[in-house]
């Protein structure tokens, strides 16, 4: 599962990457290894809706935010 | 997950061959909860978030980082041999 989507994400992240012509700098994160994920619910392209605290105690999640899916303009 | 809408996602994915679903934060909530929204641009920056099954954050990538995966599966591959030895 994790390499499945860890794979999809590389792939995500190179495409986007060449995508960005001009790289912004990073916004530094306040979350720090170690704290609390915080929670959220997001809808999906499959129409679900997934929260994350519906995982704890059963999976790990990777969150991956990439940038540039075609905005539709 | 990213900004875009449900339907940019899904064109997204559509043309990337992609199977799996990909979330949307269209409020832009998530990625200010996660600190890495970029307030010019209107997006969140890329960064790869490693959460257990406790919901406790484990490893971060942000930024150009994100884009290798390698130490985000090193995360995932620890968090998997730590459930194998309990």
């Amino acid at each position: 599962m994790y390499r499945r989507l860890l794979i999809a994400c590389a792939l995500l992240a190179v495409l986007c990457g060449s995508a960005l012509a001009q790289q912004t700098p990073p916004a530094k994160t306040h979350l720090k290894v170690g704290d609390p994920a915080p929670d959220f619910t997001l809808r999906a392209t499959d129409g679900k809706t997934y929260k994350l605290s519906d995982f704890k105690g059963k999976k790990n999640v990777v969150l991956a935010i990439y940038v540039l899916a075609f905005t539709g303009g | 997950m990213s900004v875009d809408s449900v339907p940019a996602n899904r064109e997204f994915a559509k043309q990337l061959g992609i199977t799996f679903p990909l979330l949307s934060d269209f409020k832009r909530t998530v990625v200010k909860d996660y600190g890495v929204f970029n307030e010019e641009q209107g997006f969140g920056n890329r960064a790869t978030f490693v959460i257990d099954k406790d919901g406790i954050i484990r490893h971060i990538d942000e930024g150009n980082v994100a884009i290798d995966p390698t130490t985000a599966v090193d995360a995932c591959n620890a968090l998997t041999h730590k459930k194998a030895s309990q």
